[in-house]
This record gives C-alpha cells, sequence and structure tokens, in this order.
C-alpha cells in the first residue's frame, strides 16, 4: 500500500512507532556500550537517532556535533534553532541553537545535563577541534568508536523502515518510468536529467540520494562509467543508464535500468544485457544471510566478468550505508537477515556500449527477497 | 555573445573576465592554498569533504546524499611545495583535463576498517611520522591508523586561502549564479495557489539542469512567512524561524514566501534569496512596498561605504542606521556572508562573533558579499533577498540580477 499521503484512518507508515522503536534503540545500545553519552554528527545518524526533519544540504560536510544522546538521562539533544520539523518528544529544553562563534556551541554543549559528568563519550567521526573541545569539557574523557553501533542498529530494519524504503523505491521506479519515457534520439543527458528531477520532486521527493542518474554509452570506442551527465546528446540506438533513486522520509529507494534509445536492441545489446543479468542475478543470489562479502566477489568472479570498476553492494537504509561491499573491501563482512541492500552490475563492450543495472533486495529468512519491480534491462 | 558585467572591474590590478578561465581558476587557486601551507608551517592537508575537495583539487563529483557522498568519497591529499595535489576518487569523468595522471588513483574508503591501510600507505609515502597535517574530518579508523602524524583542522589553511578570491573565481561565483536566477525565473512564473513547495523546487531543479548547472547544493526553501513571529515555530533565541525545510505544502493566495536556493556550478556556490507573493491577481500593498524598499535602502547603505579598507563592523552600523537603529538580520545569521566553494563562509559580517571580530575584519579586493538583510513588520511578515557582491579595488561590482520580482525597483 504505497502512496505519499497521510490516510485518516492511520493506515501506511506509523512514523511516531518508527521513531519511537529508533530512539529506544539508540538509547538501549548507547546505555549497552557504557557509553555516558553519544555525540552524533552524520545526517544519517542523527536522523536515525531524532526523526527531525532539517535542511537537506548535498555532500559530505565536516563532522559537528549535532546531536547528543544521554542515556542515564533518557534524552537526545539536537543542533536546531527552531521546533518546525522536530518531533515532539524532542522537547525545547533538548534544542541547542546554531552559533557562529565556536566558544557559544561550547557553552551550549555544556549545558547538555549529563555531559560534563561524562566519562565514556562515543562519537561517530570527529574533528581535531571537536576532539579537544570534548577533551575539555568532558573530566577524564575516554573517547569510543560509536560508528559500529549505529551501524549495526540502522542494518536491522524495522517493519516501519520497510515499508519507507519500498515508498522510496516506489519513487525511485516513478522517475525510472518518466526517464523511459523522455528518453528519445535528440535528447541531452542534462535534460533526462532534468526530467527525472522535476518527476521525483513533483510527488514530494526533491532531494536526489544522487543526481548521477543519466548517462549515454557509446557504439564505438572504450566504454567507461560515467557519473555527470552533460549535454551530450543522446542518438537512436544508443544504450543509456538509467540510474534514479529517491528519498523519503530520508530512506533511499533506487533502480537502476540499461535501455536503448528510440529503437529495438541490437542483437550486441541483447547479449549484453544477459550478461548484466546473469551478474546482477547472481550477486543477488549471493545475498542471503550469513554469507559473506567474500561470497558475493566469489558470485561476481563466477560470471567471468572482469574485475567490477563499481561497488556490488552497499547498505540502503536511511541514505546510502555500510555494509558496501566493492572495490575489494568488506570481504570478511557478514550479510544479516533483516539488512536492505542494493546489488548492481555494470558490463561493457566496445562497439556496442554499456548496460548497468541495480537492484534493491531485502535478505529475509529463506534467501534475498528482491524488492524491484521495474522490468529488466 | 559574453556580457560584460564586470565593465573593466579590477581585483589586483587585474580584470575579472566575463567568463571563468577555468583551468587559470584551478592553478592560482592551488597556489593560494600552497601560500597558507607555507605561512602556516603545515606540511598538508587530507580532506575529506566535498567542498574542501572540490576546492583543493578542482575536481567535479555529482551531487548526493550525505550517506552515499559520505562512503563512496573523494579524498585529497595536498603536499606542500608540490604544483598539484593528490586525488583519490571514483568520478574519474570530473577529473579536470589538465590534473597529472601520476595524481589520480582509485578511490579510498577511509570511513571503513578495511579500507584504512590503504590512505596509510598514500600517506607515509608522502609524509614522515611526525608531520603537521590538516584535516576536515578525522573517522574512527583514521583516529587509530594514522596517530603518527600532528593534526590540525584543515580550516586555519583553506579559511585563509580562501576569503580573497581571485578574479576568475569571482567570475564563476557570478556564473553560478547566472543559471539560478534563470531557473528561478520558471519557478516564479509557475507560482500561484494550489502549487506544493515541492513542485516549485521541481520546476527550479530541472531547469538548472537544462541550464547546464554541475549539481543542486541544497533543498529549495519556499518558506511561507507567518504575520507574526509567534505564529511560526518556536525558535531558542526568540527571533524569527528560517530557514524552514520544504514539505508538499500547499501554497495559499496571499503567502508571502522566502525563497532560498543554490546551486554548486564547476564547484562554486550560487545563492538566491528573494520575497515572492502568492497569487493569482498580484496586488502588493503599500506595507509589502515599503518593505522591499526599506531593504533596498539598507543594502544600498552598506554598498555605499563597501570598498577596500572598511571594516565588517561600519557595514553593520551602516545597515542598522538605515534601518532606524534596530539590527536589520535574523539572530542567528548575518547582515552578510561569503560565497565560494562553500555556500557561506568568511567573510561573515554580524554573527555571534561579536563586534571585536568584526572591527578587525577589513574588507579586501576579491571578497565576495551576499548581503541578506531582513526586514521584518511584526503582524505583516517583512522582506528578505539577497544581493552578491565582489570587492574591487576601487569599490565593488555587483554579481547578483537586480530583478525582484514581483516588487518593481524605483526611480
Amino acid at each position: 500500500m504505497t502512496g505519499t499521503m497521510a490516510l485518516e484512518d492511520g493506515a501506511r507508515v506509523d512514523f511516531t512507532r518508527l521513531r519511537q522503536e529508533r530512539r529506544r534503540r539508540v538509547l538501549d545500545a548507547a546505555g549497552s556500550a557504557g557509553l555516558d553519552a553519544l555525540v552524533l554528527g552524520r545526517p544519517g545518524n542523527v536522523r536515525y537517532a531524532t526523526g527531525a526533519r532539517q535542511l537537506w544540504r548535498s555532500g559530505a560536510n565536516p563532522f559537528a556535533p549535532l546531536c547528543v544522546v544521554i542515556p542515564k538521562t533518557g534524552r537526545i539533544h539536537l543542533l536546531s534553532t527552531w521546533d518546525d520539523g522536530i518531533p515532539p518528544e524532542i522537547g525545547h529544553d533538548d534544542l541547542y541553537g546554531m552559533f557562529w562563534d565556536p566558544a557559544h556551541l561550547v557553552a551550549a554543549l555544556a549545558s547538555i545535563p549529563g555531559l560534563s559528568e561524562a566519562h565514556r563519550v562515543g562519537t561517530d567521526s570527529l574533528t581535531p577541534f571537536f576532539g579537544q573541545v570534548l577533551a575539555d569539557l568532558v573530566p577524564n574523557f575516554e573517547l569510543v568508536d560509536a560508528t559500529g553501533i549505529l551501524a549495526g542498529l540502522r542494518a536491522d530494519k524495522t517493519a516501519d523502515e520497510l515499508a519507507c524504503l519500498q515508498m522510496a523505491l516506489t519513487l525511485a521506479e516513478a522517475g525510472l518510468a518518466a526517464l523511459e519515457a523522455a528518453l528519445t534520439p535528440g535528447i541531452s543527458e542534462r535534460d533526462l536529467l532534468g526530467v527525472y528531477v522535476e518527476t521525483v520532486a513533483a510527488l514530494g521527493a526533491p532531494t536526489p540520494p544522487s543526481e548521477s542518474v543519466v548517462f549515454a554509452t557509446p557504439r564505438v570506442g572504450p566504454v567507461h562509467f560515467r557519473y555527470l551527465a552533460g549535454d551530450r546528446i543522446i542518438t537512436r540506438g544508443e544504450l543509456v543508464v538509467l540510474s534514479p533513486g529517491a528519498l523519503y522520509a530520508a530512506y533511499e529507494g533506487g533502480v537502476a535500468r540499461t535501455r536503448t534509445a528510440g529503437a529495438a536492441p541490437t542483437p550486441g545489446a541483447i547479449a549484453l544485457a544477459d550478461r548484466c543479468r546473469r551478474a546482477t542475478d547472481a550477486l543477488v543470489a549471493a545475498c542471503r544471510a550469513g554469507n559473506t562479502g567474500a561470497d558475493l566477489y566469489r558470485a561476481w568472479e563466477s560470471t567471468g566478468e572482469r574485475p567490477a570498476e563499481i561497488a556490488l553492494a552497499f547498505g540502503m537504509g536511511i541514505g546510502t550505508e555500510t555494509p558496501m561491499i566493492g572495490f575489494g573491501r568488506s570481504a570478511g563482512l557478514t550479510l544479516h537477515e533483516g539488512a536492505v541492500l542494493s546489488v548492481q552490475a555494470w558490463v561493457s563492450q566496445e562497439g556496442v556500449g554499456g548496460c548497468f543495472e541495480r537492484e534493491m533486495l531485502r535478505i529475509g529468512e529463506g534467501g534475498p527477497e528482491v524488492l524491484t519491480r521495474s522490468e529488466r534491462s | 555573445m559574453v556580457e560584460d558585467w564586470s565593465a573593466g572591474a579590477t581585483i589586483g590590478g587585474r580584470p575579472i573576465p566575463a567568463l571563468p578561465d577555468m583551468a587559470r581558476l584551478r592553478a592560482e587557486r592551488f597556489a593560494n592554498v600552497q601560500d597558507q601551507l607555507e605561512a602556516q608551517g603545515i606540511d598538508g592537508l587530507v580532506l575529506l569533504g566535498s567542498a574542501g575537495v572540490a576546492h583543493s583539487t578542482g575536481a567535479d563529483a555529482p551531487g548526493e546524499d550525505a550517506g552515499k557522498a559520505g562512503l563512496f568519497r573523494a579524498v585529497a591529499v595536498v603536499l606542500r611545495g608540490e604544483s598539484s595535489p593528490h586525488l583519490y576518487t571514483p568520478f574519474l569523468d570530473g577529473v579536470p583535463p589538465e590534473f597529472p595522471a601520476d595524481h589520480v588513483h582509485g578511490p579510498l574508503f577511509p570511513d571503513l576498517d578495511d579500507g584504512i591501510g590503504e590512505l596509510a600507505d598514500a600517506l607515509s609515502g608522502y609524509f614522515p611520522a611526525g608531520a603537521r597535517l590538516g584535516v576536515d574530518e578525522q573517522t574512527h579508523p583514521m583516529l587509530r591508523a594514522l596517530d603518527r602524524y600532528a593534526w590540525s583542522d584543515s580550516s586555519a589553511v583553506l579559511g585563509a586561502a580562501k576569503i580573497i578570491k581571485t578574479p576568475d573565481e569571482v567570475s564563476a561565483i557570478r556564473e553560478a549564479q547566472r543559471i539560478t536566477e534563470q531557473a528561478m525565473e520558471s519557478a516564479r512564473e509557475a507560482l500561484r495557489p494550489g502549487l506544493r513547495q515541492t513542485e516549485l523546487s521541481g520546476i527550479f531543479l530541472r531547469r538548472i539542469f537544462e541550464l547546464g548547472a554541475m549539481a543542486n547544493a541544497i533543498d529549495p526553501i519556499w518558506q511561507v512567512m507567518t504575520a507574526t513571529k509567534a505564529e511560526g515555530p518556536w525558535t531558542t533565541h526568540g527571533d524569527l524561524a528560517y530557514p524552514i525545510s520544504t514539505t508538499d505544502q500547499l501554497l495559499r493566495e496571499g503567502d508571502v514566501i522566502w525563497v532560498d536556493a543554490g546551486i554548486c556550478h564547476r564547484g562554486y556556490a550560487s545563492d538566491f534569496g528573494r520575497t515572492w507573493v502568492t497569487s493569482s491577481h498580484l496586488h502588493l500593498t503599500a506595507r509589502q512596498t515599503s518593505h522591499f524598499e526599506r531593504w533596498r535602502s539598507v543594502v544600498a547603505a552598506a554598498r555605499d561605504i563597501l570598498k577596500p579598507g572598511v571594516s565588517a563592523l561600519e557595514l553593520g552600523r551602516a545597515a542598522i542606521a538605515a534601518n532606524d537603529g534596530k539590527k536589520p538580520w535574523m539572530e542567528h545569521f548575518y547582515l552578510a556572508h561569503g560565497i565560494g566553494t562553500d555556500s557561506a563562509e568568511m567573510p561573515l559580517i554580524g554573527t555571534d562573533l561579536g563586534e571585536g571580530f568584526d572591527g578587525s575584519l577589513i574588507m579586501a579586493p576579491g571578497m565576495v558579499l551576499v548581503f541578506e538583510p531582513v526586514i521584518w513588520d511584526e503582524g505583516y511578515a517583512g522582506y528578505r533577498s539577497e544581493d552578491i557582491v565582489a570587492v574591487t579595488d576601487t569599490g565593488w561590482v555587483q554579481l547578483s540580477g537586480l530583478r525582484y520580482d514581483p516588487f518593481e525597483v524605483s526611480g
């Protein structure tokens, strides 16, 4: 039952329950890890802990103490000058405002009950400056890596989280349908990107997980995976990669397919799509609870394709998450039931072009459950 | 035909080009970073953040959500005395053409424990133990694996290197702004009662890409202002809440909207701010027009005295005087901020850094200012727009457009 509007009967996602469950998990996990305070700066972690709908900014921004969790008091404090977008369980007393003078921010942190009595402080990242700030604020400061705590909580999706991910995927698939309809010879990559972003924005999702959504692949010369849409005009018969995504309540959905512009696929393109589909399917099949990253690398190798230029799989949740299996990383990482992943395959052939597919799946009790519905490449 | 918008204005005796020469821009910008490394005795920089990497390398990357951008990163390593940084990136199609091939490397994963070895190996090839390095973020794997160096915040080096723009950088900001303003024309033309905020976002975002933008930078803001502060969101300081993030909110007849949006084009931010009124038969009240006129006179008062040698404090005081002694900006913001590879950077005028700071912040050729005063008329909402200027050798040059539709510039 996917739709973005609230229904008077309370059907669809119960956001209060969603937030309460995440909040309880964060407080419990921080307490169990013996943390006196948990200081978060990664937007995904902050969103997970607070449910606060804050201004979206593109890119990776340096760490700042955006959120402070104190297990002993059961309070979660948030950097926000106003209460718009802030859920009711975070009271006005839990908000600290934005400052340009670091001394003012330090004073605001110092007034958080429990922080100055803390000893073990977990963070999800740091800078030299904020490392010093925490050391000055907290007597007998012991820094703890809380990255894994948050990653572990986020990987195990609740039913409400899964509903959000399904909604995000639905929006991404709507973006794909709009791209397919607009894909005609003569249109440029950047005009297609414009069609996509207008479509998902009109559906209520104006902040794409990535603007790397469209690239045409050449039929002459070497074929490379590209990330940036350009002025390039798409010509009849070219294979064009379409990889739209969408965020719903911060949860990310994404799909990728490759289509032929304005013509039926050639035998070469069909053969390339077969290779791509086989590789994707092999990766999907390897996504079972108990398997490791190494199983995905083996699945890729079993297809006979060259070593992959891109990641094989990554977590999907509040944006892109760990695990990231690709570029030789995370071979020893074990996959767990309840995780939602994207797996992806890129294959190319000189003279034909390239083919890219991305599928979203949940690791269920009986194996991978593919969530994506769009017709295969 | 390229418009001669800068009309001979110079920075350090050099004319501001109508369009930026990006290769020259990157070379001069990197030389500024090297000068600061030398001046501050820092041996190198390790940069993980999108803006820092873009500034030091000139490499383009797709606009991405923080989650994706924080996992699939580009990383830059700057060595003091070298003519080019090292770039570790998955986005090979974003590498500048003149970038030396032997300085481009595959991606690093400093967020992963089993990715940190490659970063440690790379750095040990560049720097001896004990080297003084600037960094914009330290992941826990970095904190564990890279404790042989003396780390400090890279913002000391980059902040100093960034505050004075080269003529090409000023031109690049103007180019990003021009795309943004053109795209906003489409959004403003579409504005009518019954439209959703997110639909306006869609119209704007589609146009920026059609017009050549590299990336969007923030979720565009179309905040409907309440007549009084009390009707708006609660705030920690009792002043206005702004900017409030966009939703599917339906816009209604008479809504006063404070627009704020910015893109990232060739590494440079734009910043568009205007006040619009939602109406199917627009009629601005005399009160609304007076808000706009006052906003104009506040900006004019600051600009009239703007030239090299003037302090931020003097600019702030001129703006306050033009608003009958009342501070015409929000408590959590500023009268003006700089802009460059970050959407808000030094020079900041009128922040909580205080009068001592503002008194010591002296305007110099190459500084860029985004004036964004706020005229608030409790009970009747108010007016906010943004004007961007660059300080030149003799005064200033306008970088943002001079249309304020639906408000008319009189005289």
